[in-house]
């Protein structure tokens, strides 16, 4: 009984003296070595990597390698390695850009056919869930690659009287270019858009307050087009017809001229992507659409909606809410994939990085920059994607 | 050299599908000039020409593997140049094939020389310096054209069979072997021809990573020693009887023997000291190699630097003293 006592005292005063045995401080003495050994394996490695060359000066040398896609950037082998890098960034950012349009394209209507009554179109859809979505990406890619090689040899191409050149060399359609007159158009047509803004917005005012329907869209857009229409008249087609053409040189290469040039390593990527992404966006719209209540389509078909008013105007608004975070994450899937092109012989920033790497050897150095630009690329998404989730959970439910 | 004596097998890096220099065959087993070199290796190392694990890379990885340690020795068709021996912090032992790059057109096109190929595209291998030297000869002329550039040969190929490109540029030993296996249903070879002109000097050979100087050394004499075998006439059917009664001093000494009952001079290389005998033996000379595997190939080496020096070529081995 004595000696509890004086063990309970003693244990009482080691409590008030000892700031060891506090739990705190214990928990914070765990935490602080932990830090400490974070802290070490961090410093082992960024030592490690001080003994690399870390530098980015040999960006600066001659690049001294020629790309087969340069868009936007005019690029030559005379350039520096910068160069080469930002047409390879240009040429990632030209894909994935067009890719993420045509896929939520694809996918909606893909997702809204998904779900038709009609059973032709609704098992369209299905079997193009299934087959592919379930093959590998890579060997699509292949596929395609060899599909769009399949077109007609150079020598044979295909000019729809004259107006396209169609070989495995690449698709070359009619472009547009703009003469003298585009300035004076083009400043018609933001005139234009500026009205139509004002009356649109002057007319949403004036339906709030008298409560009758004063056609708020269809006026602004007659007036759009009607001004534009007269500036036309007024200064004449401000384009030209940029119309592609194939002819033999003196040596006898043929060489595609004109028009805008689809390169089969474009397409083949493009069309790679796009379907399989697609995929997973179609299965996102279904998801989301037949998330909804039921009463939502009974409701909108008891208030005498056409199919057409039942999904833009009840059924897409309120199913977005559920797309958008998911949509997100195939966006930046899509993004990330992109870099397969490396296999196809399309020049995206992968491809150029692995190629400076190979001719420089700063392989670690470049490595950062690769994982940086995809990681900015993919945060730019990101925010834009949240920004428009923002917008359309606003309103709560 | 130690982890390999240890694991008991050699890691080599080689290619899969550039025929005569290294190929899968059906049965999966590797054939051609660069493996039999890693064949030679593991003979002097291990004693057994069979120990060795092949390790099939891409043009553009192979300096990442070597660097990392996955392979022990690069053995690709691998081009000597000053920044791969520098910044990429590895080691060429010694040459073993002198190359160089050509270019392959059809034999329709026309095209004479590369001057007569203003426009055109070209495919190419992604991270060579066949891509570099491309570019500078058509800069030097100030001739415009388009690089398809392929991280492998296989979507190259077939984008060269539907004339994607007009013409298809590597090293001429790596053309002779893509025209000599040029499928009919694209021509054949008769339908390829490569053009006279070289446009670079390729010397290839064996890598090894940098500062690994015990395992550099064995790996060039390695080379070296099949060269001065066949300097000296010594080839797979005869070694037996060669280190048995060696005709002189220098013979004796590449074959690790005694001369006339004499001491063995060891050069210390930390490997058995006839390590030349076995890799004749099993692999063979140079020449043995050579008309193996590039012969067949329309290589012929009569007159082109791959003769022995004797014969006004550059196979030129140092002493073995």
């Amino acid at each position: 009984m004595f000696r509890t006592f004086i063990f309970q005292n003693f244990i009482d005063w080691i409590d008030r003296i000892s700031f060891l045995r506090k739990r705190k401080t214990r928990r914070i003495s765990f935490q602080l070595l932990f830090l400490g050994f974070l802290g070490l394996i961090i410093w082992y490695f960024v030592s490690k990597a001080l003994q690399l060359d870390l530098g980015f000066s040999h960006l600066n040398s001659r690049a001294g390698f020629g790309l087969s896609h340069t868009f936007f950037i005019d690029y030559s082998s005379n350039d520096s390695r910068w160069k080469a890098y930002f047409t390879g960034v240009i040429n990632t950012i030209r894909i994935c850009s067009l890719g993420i349009l045509l896929t939520t394209i694809l996918g909606t209507i893909m997702g809204v056919a998904r779900l038709s009554s009609n059973f032709l179109i609704s098992r369209i859809s299905a079997l193009y869930i299934e087959i592919l979505r379930n093959t590998p990406l890579l060997v699509q890619i292949v596929f395609w690659q060899i599909v769009f090689l399949k077109l007609p040899q150079i020598s044979n191409a295909i000019t729809t009287g004259g107006y396209t050149a169609i070989s495995n060399r690449g698709i070359l359609i009619p472009w547009i270019e703009a003469n003298p007159k585009f300035d004076i158009f083009f400043a018609i047509v933001v005139i234009a858009i500026l009205i139509s803004i004002f009356l649109k917005v002057f007319l949403n005012r004036r339906e709030e307050e008298k409560g009758q329907k004063l056609y708020s869209n269809f006026i602004p857009l007659i007036m759009f087009f009607g001004i534009s229409l007269l500036g036309l008249l007024f200064t004449g087609i401000p384009f030209n017809w940029n119309i592609p053409s194939v002819a033999q040189n003196e040596f006898g290469t043929y060489m595609q001229s004109g028009g805008f040039e689809l390169s089969p390593e474009f397409l083949a990527l493009l069309f790679a992507l796009v379907l399989y992404t697609g995929t997973f966006v179609t299965e996102i719209v279904r998801g989301s659409i037949q998330s909804l209540p039921k009463g939502q389509t009974e409701a909108a078909l008891a208030l005498g909606f056409s199919s057409y008013q039942r999904i833009i105007l009840v059924i897409l608004p309120q199913a977005l809410r559920s797309i958008i975070p998911p949509l997100t994450n195939q966006y930046l899937n899509l993004t990330k994939n992109s870099s397969l092109a490396v296999v196809i012989a399309y020049p995206d920033l992968f491809m150029v990085t692995r190629t400076i790497i190979n001719n420089s050897g700063h392989a670690l150095p470049m490595f950062f920059v690769v994982l940086f630009t995809y990681l900015s690329l993919s945060l730019i998404i990101s925010l834009i994607m949240n920004l428009l989730n923002r917008q359309v959970t606003k309103v709560r439910v | 050299m130690d982890v390999v004596k240890e694991r008991g097998e050699l890691k080599c890096g080689v290619n899969d599908n550039l025929t005569g220099f290294g190929v899968v065959m059906p049965d999966g087993s590797f054939e051609g000039f660069d493996i039999d070199y890693c064949k030679a290796i593991a003979a002097a190392i291990l004693g057994d020409s069979s120990k060795v694990e092949y390790v099939p890379l891409t043009a553009s990885a192979r300096f990442t593997a070597l660097g990392s340690g996955e392979i022990d020795v690069l053995i690709r068709n691998t081009t000597w140049t000053a920044s791969r021996d520098r910044e990429l912090a590895q080691d060429f032992t010694a040459t073993t094939f002198y190359d160089g790059q050509g270019m392959m057109v059809y034999a329709d096109s026309g095209y004479k020389t590369i001057e007569d190929m203003s426009g055109a595209t070209v495919c190419v291998l992604q991270g060579t310096t066949t891509e570099l030297n491309l570019d500078d000869r058509f800069t030097k002329s100030g001739i415009p054209y388009t690089p398809l550039t392929f991280e492998t040969n296989d979507p190259l190929q077939a984008a060269f069979e539907e004339k994607r490109c007009d013409g298809w540029t590597t090293d001429k030993s790596g053309l002779a072997s893509k025209r000599a296996e040029f499928p009919a249903s694209a021509g054949g070879p008769d339908a390829l021809v490569v053009l006279a002109e070289t446009l670079s000097k390729e010397p290839l050979g064996p890598l090894t990573r940098d500062n690994d100087s015990e395992f550099y050394d064995v790996v060039q004499w390695v080379v070296f020693g099949m060269m001065q075998a066949e300097e000296s006439g010594i080839n797979s059917s005869n070694v037996s009887s060669m280190a048995a009664n060696p005709k002189d001093p220098g013979m004796a000494r590449l074959l690790g023997v005694g001369f006339d009952g004499g001491e063995v001079q060891d050069f210390q290389f930390g490997i058995p000291k006839d390590f030349m005998q076995k890799v004749i033996s099993q692999v063979g000379n140079y020449g043995e190699v050579y008309d193996r595997h590039l012969v067949p190939l329309g290589l012929t080496r009569e007159g082109s630097f791959n003769a022995l020096w004797t014969d006004g070529g550059l196979i030129y081995a140092p002493p073995f003293r």
